[in-house]
C-alpha cells in the first residue's frame, strides 16, 4: 500500500492531541511481506450531530489489496463519544476524541477521531446539502431541470452551478406550491420527486431515505437560503487513492469534502462516480468499485466542482522475471518511471529495437525525413558505442528539424490561409517567424511571449498573426487555453463546465484578460497593428457585468487597474505558477515520439482525463521546466531513452499494453512525410502550385495548397485548434490513390527518375533490391525475401527475349517492385 | 483515432447515466475484437425493421425560393408571387411551380413539407449541415452525415462502400463552414466515397477505380501480390488496429476495382441513350441516374449535390445579380434540370417497384424572402421553405405544414431539419438514443435529445 495511507502506519496511541490514524501491524508470514490492517480515512473529524463517517477496513498483504469493511468487527473504545455499527459507519455521540477498532483476519488496526458540535442545534443547508441531493439524483441535469430551458415549468441551474438561482426558483418562482412552508409535506419538491403524484422524472427519491430527510426537514425548519458564510468546498478526499487489488474484487470508495471553514464531512454518498475504464473496473453510484478485468483504471470522483480520481489496478496474470524487465535498459528517469509501472501492472518489455529500426525511428521521428541508403549503411557499419546518442545530437542540428518541427508547430497554431484572415504575406510573417524559433531552438515560454508580451506591427513580430487569426475575444481566449493549456474551456462558457472544476464565472474573469486587445489595419496589405485598447470589457452573460480579468488560477486584476491585461495574461501563462503550460507542450511533442500520448487525445489535460503515467508526465514537465522550457533538451531525453529505444515487436506479456510503453508501438505516418519519402526514393519530386520548384511538402508554411494525395492522408485543415484534426486513419481512396492514382504511379514512371539511373548505372537485379530496401525499410532484404524477390525480378523478365523488350520488362518489374515496397505497412508505418 | 463505446457510465450535461467512450485499442484487452464489438453493438442499436430501406437525398445547393417552387402564393401582390405561376397536379388541391411540369404528374408519389425552418444564420452551409447531421458543427465539434453514421453502424452491403456521394463534396459556399458532408468525429474511414467526376462527360469513370492505361491488369496483380509478399514478412503490425485497418482498406479498394457489381454500378454505358436522356444529360441528371444504379448495388445512402458552389454559375441562390443566379434560371435551367431528374428517378424506383424501399429527399439549405429584392432576385431566406420526401414508407399527395399569406413564417407544422434527420434515422430502423462518440469521448445522441420524426410523414 502506497500513498495517503503511509501516515496511518505507527503507534501514537492517544499521545496527540490532533486526531490521528493508527495502525496495529501484525507481523504474519503470508507469502513474502507480512499482512496489514489500516482504517482509512486517516483523518476523520465529526462537527455536528448529524456527522456520519464511513470507514475503511483495508488489509494490504503481498502488494495486494483487500477491503474488508464489512467483515471487520468494528469496536468503539471511547462509546461515550462516538458509535461504530457493524457496517463502519461512526456516528457522534458527545464532544471528546475517541478510538475506533477495527479487527479482520486476525489483524488489528484503530483510528482516533474527535467529535465537536455534537450538541448544537443542526439544519440542513440549501447549498451544502440540498443542491448535492439534486444533483446527485439527476433533478437538475441537462435532461431534466438543468436543461437550458427547465423541464415542466421548473427550471434549475446545471448541477446546481447557481444556487442563488435555484433558491428563487424553488421558494420564489410561480406559485408556493413547490415549498410549503406551512404544510411541508404537502410541497411538490417532496410529492413529485417521490412520484406521490405523477413526476414526468419518473421515482427519483424514496421516502424513507436520507435524500428525503434532508429535504423534507430542510422545508420543515423554514427552507432557508444561501448565506454569506457558508462554507464551500475547496478540495476532496478520496481514500484508497491508489490500490492494487486481486482481480474480480470489490472496492469501496469513501470521499471526504473539505471545507472553507477547516471542517470536514463525509459526502461519498452524494458524490458521482465512473471509470475511465469499463473494462478494468466498474463502479456503482454509491462508489462501489467492482474489479472486472485486468490492468489500470482510474475512477473520477466529482462533487460540485470538484473533481480528483482514485488510480485501481489489477495486475496481468504474466509470470515475469527480472531478467525480462532489465530488457529495458535504464538510460534515465524515463525508463525508471516506465519500469516502475510495468512492475506494478506485470507487463514484460520488448527487446532493445536493432539499429536499422533505431535509425529509421529517429530520422522520422526526428526530422521526418527517411535516412537514405548511405546513411543507412554507415549507421550499420559503425561500431561507435555512442552512436545512436551521436544520431540524436546530429538529427537536431539538421535544417529538416526544423522544417519537421515547425510544421507540427504550424498546425498547432493554425498557421493557414484557410480561414480568410491571413493573406500570402501575413502567412509567410507569421510561419516565418515560427520556423525561425524552431531553427535557434528559442525556449518555449520565449516562444510563447512573442505573442502575448508584444504589440506593433505583425510585419515586424510575424507572431502577432495570432491575433489577425483570432479576431474574436471569445475564441481568441478559447483557442490560447486549447494550444497553451491543453484545457477546453467551451462548456464553461454557457455554464459550469460538466466535466471539469471550471466555472463559468472563472471563464469570464479568464475571457476578460482579453478584452482589451485592439487590432487595426497596417501601413501595407498583411500588416496588421495589435495595440492595447484603454477600455473594454467581456461581460459575465447572467449578470451583464464585466468580472476582474483573472487568469484560471492567477492573480486578478481589479477591473480599473491599468495594468496591460496582456501583458497580465502573457506573465502568468508562461510562469511555473501555471502548470498546465509545460505539460501542454510535454504532451505535445512526447505525442510525436510514441503512437500514445500521455493523456489521450494528448491535448486534453483535464483533471478527469488522467494520464497512463502520472509520475513520469510529471517528472518530464518537471525536467522540461528545469531545462529554461528547452525543446531540444526534451527531445534528446525521450530519444535517448531505454523506453524509445525499444523494438516494436510484442511478446507474449505485452501483446495488449497500447499505453505503458513496453513496447515501440506502431503508427502510420503523417501524409506528407509519405509523400515526401515517395518523392525521395524515386527521385521525383512532388512540386505545388504557387510554390518554388523542389520545395518538399513539409516545408509548405499553408495547408491551402493543392494536393489530392494529402487532402486523401489525412493532413489538416488548421481551421480548430484540435489534435485530431489530423487524421491517421487509413481510407479506401488513399488505397485507390495509391494503387490508381497519378501521384504515385506518376514518380514511378517518370523519365530520368531513379529508376532509371539504377538501371543505366547497370545496377544488378540484388543491388538495385538492397538500395531499395535501404531506402525505404531503412535495412537490408533477409535472406528470403532476397530469394523471393530476385526470383520473382528474374522470372518478370524471362521470355522478354533480348534488347528493347527486355529492358522495359525489367524498368517495368522494379517500377512494380518500388511501388509493392513503399505501400507495404512497413513503409507507410513508423515502427 | 477511432473510438469504440464501452459500458462507462458518466454525466453529461445533456443526458442522465450514460455511456462513455473508450479508445479501441482498450477493448482488446477485454479480448473482445473489433467485427464482434460492433455487431453486438449494432445488434442494440438497430432495429429490425425486416426489410432495409436505403437512402437518396439530393442536395438543393444555393437554397430554392419556396414561392417559385412548392410553396406558391398566387394572390399575393407580383413583388411577393414572382414571375412563376402554379399549375395543378394530378393530386386534387396540391398545385406546384409551372417549373415543374413532369412532376405535377407524380403528386400522389411524393409528400410537400411546407413548414421547414431553422434559427441559424442565413448561411447556405448552416442548412447543410442541419439537414445532413442534424445538428451545427460549432465549437471544434464536426458532427457525421447520416449516410456515415449508417455505415459505421450497419457496415457496408456488399462489395460497394455504405455512403457515396455525387458527383463532388459541396465547395466554399460564403463563410468558413464546413458542409457537414464527412464523417466527422466518427473518422475518416467512415467518410463517404466521394465520386469526384462529373458522371455526364463522354468518357466518364470512378476516378483512381481502374489502372492508368499504362498499367496492364497483369502489372496491377503483379504488384498486388508482391506488396503481399513482402507485408506477410514482419509480423509486428498484426497486434496494431491501425495497421490492421490500413490493410483493409486495400482490400476493400482492390475488393471496388474487381467487383462486377460495383464496376456495373458506376458504368453509365448499361443505361439506354433514351433512360440517359430522360435523366436530363446533365451533372445532376446523370449523378441522380448512378445513385438509382448505386441504390440497385446495395448502397446505403447515396447524396446528390446539385451543384458545386453558389457562385459564378446558375443555381437555386437567386439573388439577382452577379455572381449569383438570376430568378430567370429557374424557368430557363435549374427548373427543368430538376423536374427531369426528381421525376425520372420516382418513375424509374416505381417501375422497378423500389420505391418503397428507397427513400428521397429533395431539399435545399433554406428558402428565399418573400418580397423580390432591388436586383429581381430573392435573397436567403431561412424562416421558411419547402421540402420534398418520397418513398421508403412515406405516403405521397400529401402536403404537411403551411406558412402565412407571403410564405414568410411557418403558420402550421413547422419542421426542423434536425426532424428530417431523425425521420430517416427512425424510418431505417435506428433508435434516436443511438450514442456516437463525439470529441473527447463525449458521447452524443445521432440527433439532439426530444428531436421527433415527422410521423405524419407515414400516416
Amino acid at each position: 500500500m502506497t500513498g495517503s495511507s503511509g501516515s496511518a502506519r505507527g503507534f501514537s496511541l492517544g499521545a496527540s492531541r490532533l486526531p490521528a490514524a493508527l495502525a496495529v501491524a501484525c507481523w504474519t508470514v503470508l507469502g513474502l511481506s507480512a499482512a496489514e490492517l489500516s482504517i482509512l480515512p486517516t483523518t476523520v473529524r465529526l462537527h455536528s450531530p448529524h456527522a456520519r463517517q464511513q470507514l475503511l477496513a483495508q488489509v494490504a498483504s503481498d502488494g495486494v489489496q483487500r477491503d474488508r469493511t464489512g467483515d471487520a468487527v468494528w469496536i468503539s473504545d471511547n462509546p461515550e463519544v462516538a458509535s461504530v455499527d457493524a457496517g463502519g459507519v461512526v456516528r457522534p455521540v458527545s464532544d471528546g476524541l475517541a478510538v475506533i477498532r477495527a479487527k479482520a483476519d486476525g489483524l488489528e488496526a484503530a483510528l482516533e477521531l474527535s467529535v465537536t458540535g455534537s450538541g448544537d442545534k443542526f439544519s440542513w443547508g440549501f447549498r451544502r446539502h440540498v443542491i448535492p441531493v439534486l444533483t446527485k439524483k439527476g433533478c437538475n441535469s441537462g435532461a431534466c431541470h438543468g436543461a437550458l430551458a427547465g423541464k415542466n415549468g421548473l427550471k434549475l441551474t446545471l448541477r446546481g452551478y447557481d444556487p442563488a438561482a435555484d433558491y428563487d426558483s424553488l421558494t420564489r418562482e410561480a406559485t408556493a406550491r413547490r415549498v410549503s412552508l406551512a404544510d411541508p409535506a404537502s410541497s411538490l419538491f417532496l410529492l413529485k420527486p417521490t412520484m406521490t403524484i405523477p413526476h414526468g422524472g419518473g421515482k427519483r427519491i424514496a421516502v424513507d431515505s436520507l435524500e428525503y430527510q434532508v429535504l423534507s426537514e430542510w422545508i420543515a425548519s423554514g427552507a432557508s437560503g444561501l448565506r454569506e458564510d457558508d462554507p464551500t468546498v475547496v478540495g476532496l478526499e478520496v481514500s484508497p487513492r491508489e490500490a492494487t487489488l486481486e482481480p474480480g474484487s470489490s472496492q469501496r470508495l469513501v470521499v471526504q469534502a473539505k471545507y472553507s471553514d477547516g471542517s470536514l464531512a463525509d459526502i461519498s454518498r452524494w458524490a458521482r462516480y465512473s471509470s475511465t475504464d469499463a473494462g478494468v473496473a466498474e463502479v456503482s453510484d454509491e462508489g462501489v468499485v467492482t474489479m472486472v478485468g485486468r490492468g489500470e483504471a482510474a475512477i473520477t470522483v466529482a462533487y460540485e466542482t470538484s473533481v480528483l480520481y482514485a488510480r485501481l489496478t489489477v495486475p496481468y496474470e504474466n509470470e515475469i522475471s527480472e531478467e525480462d524487465f532489465s530488457r529495458l535498459t535504464v538510460r534515465n528517469y524515463i525508463d525508471e518511471l516506465v519500469l516502475d509501472k510495468l512492475r506494478k501492472l506485470r507487463i514484460a518489455p520488448s527487446a532493445p529495437a536493432d539499429d536499422s529500426a533505431f535509425l529509421r525511428r529517429a530520422y522520422l521521428d526526428a526530422i521526418g525525413v527517411l535516412p537514405n541508403a548511405g546513411e543507412v549503411e554507415d549507421f550499420l557499419a559503425d561500431t561507435s558505442p555512442d552512436k545512436r546518442r551521436d544520431l540524436v545530437d546530429s538529427l537536431l542540428d539538421r535544417p529538416e528539424y526544423a522544417d519537421y518541427w515547425a510544421y507540427k508547430w504550424s498546425d498547432l497554431l493554425l498557421v493557414s490561409t484557410n480561414s480568410d484572415h491571413l493573406n500570402r504575406t501575413a502567412l509567410w510573417d507569421f510561419y516565418n517567424w515560427v520556423r525561425d524559433g524552431v531553427a535557434r531552438n528559442k525556449s518555449w515560454d520565449r516562444f510563447v511571449q512573442d505573442i502575448f508580451a508584444s504589440s506593433g506591427s505583425s510585419r515586424e513580430n510575424g507572431a502577432l498573426n495570432y491575433f489577425v487569426l483570432h479576431k474574436d475575444t471569445i475564441e481568441l481566449a478559447e483557442n490560447t487555453t486549447q494550444a497553451f493549456m491543453g484545457l477546453t474551456l467551451t462548456c464553461a462558457r454557457c455554464h459550469n463546465h460538466p466535466l471539469e472544476k471550471w466555472t463559468q464565472v472563472q471563464y469570464y474573469r479568464f475571457a476578460n484578460l482579453f478584452a482589451r486587445i485592439g487590432i487595426k489595419t497596417g501601413d501595407e496589405p498583411g500588416d496588421s497593428v495589435i495595440f492595447t485598447k484603454a477600455f473594454g470589457d467581456v461581460p459575465h452573460p447572467r449578470t451583464g457585468r464585466p468580472l476582474p480579468p483573472t487568469p484560471l488560477e492567477g492573480r486578478e486584476l481589479a477591473l480599473d487597474s491599468l495594468d496591460d491585461r496582456k501583458l497580465h495574461l502573457a506573465r502568468w501563462l508562461t510562469s511555473e505558477d501555471n502548470p498546465y503550460f509545460a505539460r501542454n507542450i510535454v504532451s505535445r511533442i512526447w505525442a510525436g515520439f510514441f503512437a500514445r500520448g500521455l493523456v489521450e487525445p494528448p491535448d486534453d489535460l483535464r483533471a478527469t482525463n488522467p494520464a497512463s503515467n502520472e509520475e513520469l508526465f510529471d517528472a518530464l514537465a518537471k525536467d522540461f521546466v528545469d531545462s529554461g522550457y528547452n525543446v531540444k533538451h526534451l527531445i534528446r531525453r525521450i530519444m535517448n531513452s531505454g523506453t524509445y529505444q525499444l523494438s516494436s515487436t510484442p511478446n507474449a506479456a505485452n501483446q495488449r499494453d497500447d499505453r505503458y510503453y513496453s513496447k515501440y508501438q506502431v503508427k502510420r505516418l503523417p501524409a506528407e512525410v509519405i509523400l515526401d519519402a515517395m518523392s525521395s526514393i524515386t527521385g521525383r519530386e512532388s512540386g505545388f502550385d504557387g510554390y518554388p520548384e523542389g520545395i518538399r511538402a513539409i516545408q509548405l508554411p499553408d495547408v491551402q495548397v493543392e494536393s489530392q494525395f494529402l487532402e486523401s492522408f489525412g493532413r489538416p485543415p488548421r481551421l480548430v485548434c484540435d489534435f485530431e484534426e489530423r487524421s491517421d486513419d487509413p481510407s479506401v481512396s488513399q488505397a485507390l490513390h495509391v494503387i490508381n492514382g497519378e501521384t504515385l504511379n506518376g514518380k514511378l514512371r517518370a523519365d530520368g527518375n531513379n529508376i532509371a539511373s539504377m538501371l543505366k548505372l547497370g545496377l544488378s537485379d540484388r543491388r538495385i533490391l538492397d538500395h531499395l530496401f535501404l531506402s525505404a525499410f531503412s535495412r537490408f532484404p533477409t535472406e528470403s525475401e532476397q530469394e523471393t524477390m530476385l526470383g520473382e525480378l528474374r522470372e518478370a523478365r524471362a521470355g522478354q527475349g533480348s534488347g528493347r523488350s527486355r529492358q522495359l520488362a525489367r524498368r517495368e518489374a522494379v517500377e512494380d517492385l518500388t511501388w509493392a515496397l513503399l505501400t507495404t505497412r512497413e513503409f507507410l508505418f513508423n515502427h | 483515432m477511432f473510438r469504440l463505446d464501452a459500458d462507462k457510465t458518466v454525466e453529461f450535461c445533456d443526458g442522465l447515466r450514460r455511456r462513455d467512450f473508450l479508445h479501441a485499442g482498450s477493448l482488446s484487452l477485454l479480448g473482445l475484437g473489433m467485427p464482434e464489438f460492433l455487431q453486438m453493438r449494432a445488434e442494440g442499436a438497430v432495429r429490425d425493421t425486416g426489410k432495409d430501406i436505403n437512402v437518396i437525398m439530393l442536395m438543393l445547393v444555393g437554397g430554392p425560393s419556396h414561392l417559385d417552387t412548392f410553396d406558391m402564393k398566387p394572390e399575393a401582390p407580383i413583388e411577393i408571387r414572382g414571375p412563376h405561376s402554379p399549375i395543378k397536379t394530378n393530386v386534387p388541391g396540391i398545385e406546384i411551380s409551372e417549373i415543374f411540369p413532369r412532376m405535377a404528374r407524380h403528386a400522389d408519389k411524393y409528400a410537400l413539407l411546407r413548414g421547414c425552418y431553422h434559427n441559424a444564420a442565413a448561411v447556405h452551409a448552416m442548412g447543410h449541415q442541419l439537414f445532413q447531421t442534424g445538428r451545427l458543427s460549432l465549437g471544434g465539434m464536426e458532427h457525421p452525415h447520416i449516410g456515415s453514421v449508417l455505415g459505421y453502424l450497419k457496415g457496408a452491403n456488399g462489395d460497394l462502400p455504405s455512403h457515396v456521394l455525387l458527383p463532388k463534396i459541396i465547395g466554399p459556399t460564403g463563410g468558413n463552414f464546413k458542409p457537414g458532408q464527412g464523417a466527422g468525429y466518427l473518422g475518416k474511414r467512415h467518410d463517404p466515397f466521394v465520386l469526384n467526376a462529373d458522371p455526364s462527360v463522354a468518357d466518364f469513370e470512378v476516378p483512381d477505380m481502374l489502372p492508368p492505361d499504362y498499367l496492364p491488369a497483369l502489372r496491377v496483380d503483379r504488384r498486388r501480390d508482391w506488396r503481399a509478399m513482402l507485408d506477410r514478412t514482419v509480423s509486428k503490425f498484426e497486434t496494431s488496429q491501425d495497421a490492421r485497418l490500413l490493410d483493409s482498406t486495400f482490400h476493400q479498394a482492390y475488393t471496388l476495382m474487381t467487383s462486377e457489381t460495383a464496376r456495373e454500378a458506376f458504368d453509365l454505358q448499361g443505361e439506354s441513350e433514351e433512360t440517359r436522356d430522360r435523366y436530363g444529360r446533365n451533372r445532376f441528371g446523370q449523378s441522380c441516374l448512378l445513385a438509382r444504379r448505386l441504390v440497385e448495388a446495395g448502397v446505403r445512402f447515396v447524396t446528390v449535390n446539385m451543384f458545386e458552389t453558389v457562385f459564378d454559375e446558375i443555381t437555386w441562390d437567386i439573388h439577382g445579380s452577379p455572381p449569383f443566379s438570376p430568378i430567370s434560371g429557374y424557368r430557363d435551367l435549374v427548373g427543368p434540370m430538376f423536374d427531369n431528374a426528381f421525376t425520372s428517378l420516382i418513375e424509374d424506383l416505381t417501375d422497378r417497384r423500389m420505391l418503397d424501399s428507397t427513400m428521397i429527399f429533395a431539399l435545399g439549405e433554406f428558402g428565399r424572402t418573400p418580397v423580390i429584392n432591388p436586383a429581381g432576385g430573392r435573397d436567403h431566406w431561412p424562416q421558411a421553405w419547402s421540402i420534398v420526401g418520397a418513398g421508403g414508407g412515406i405516403q405521397g399527395g400529401q402536403v404537411i405544414g403551411s406558412t402565412d399569406k407571403i410564405g414568410g413564417a411557418p403558420k402550421d407544422r413547422p419542421v426542423h431539419p434536425s426532424e428530417i434527420v431523425a425521420t430517416i434515422y427512425h424510418q431505417l430502423g435506428i433508435g434516436l438514443e443511438t450514442e456516437l462518440p463525439a470529441a473527447n469521448g463525449r458521447p452524443l445522441p445521432i440527433v439532439d435529445r426530444g428531436v421527433e420524426p415527422v410521423h405524419e410523414l407515414f400516416a
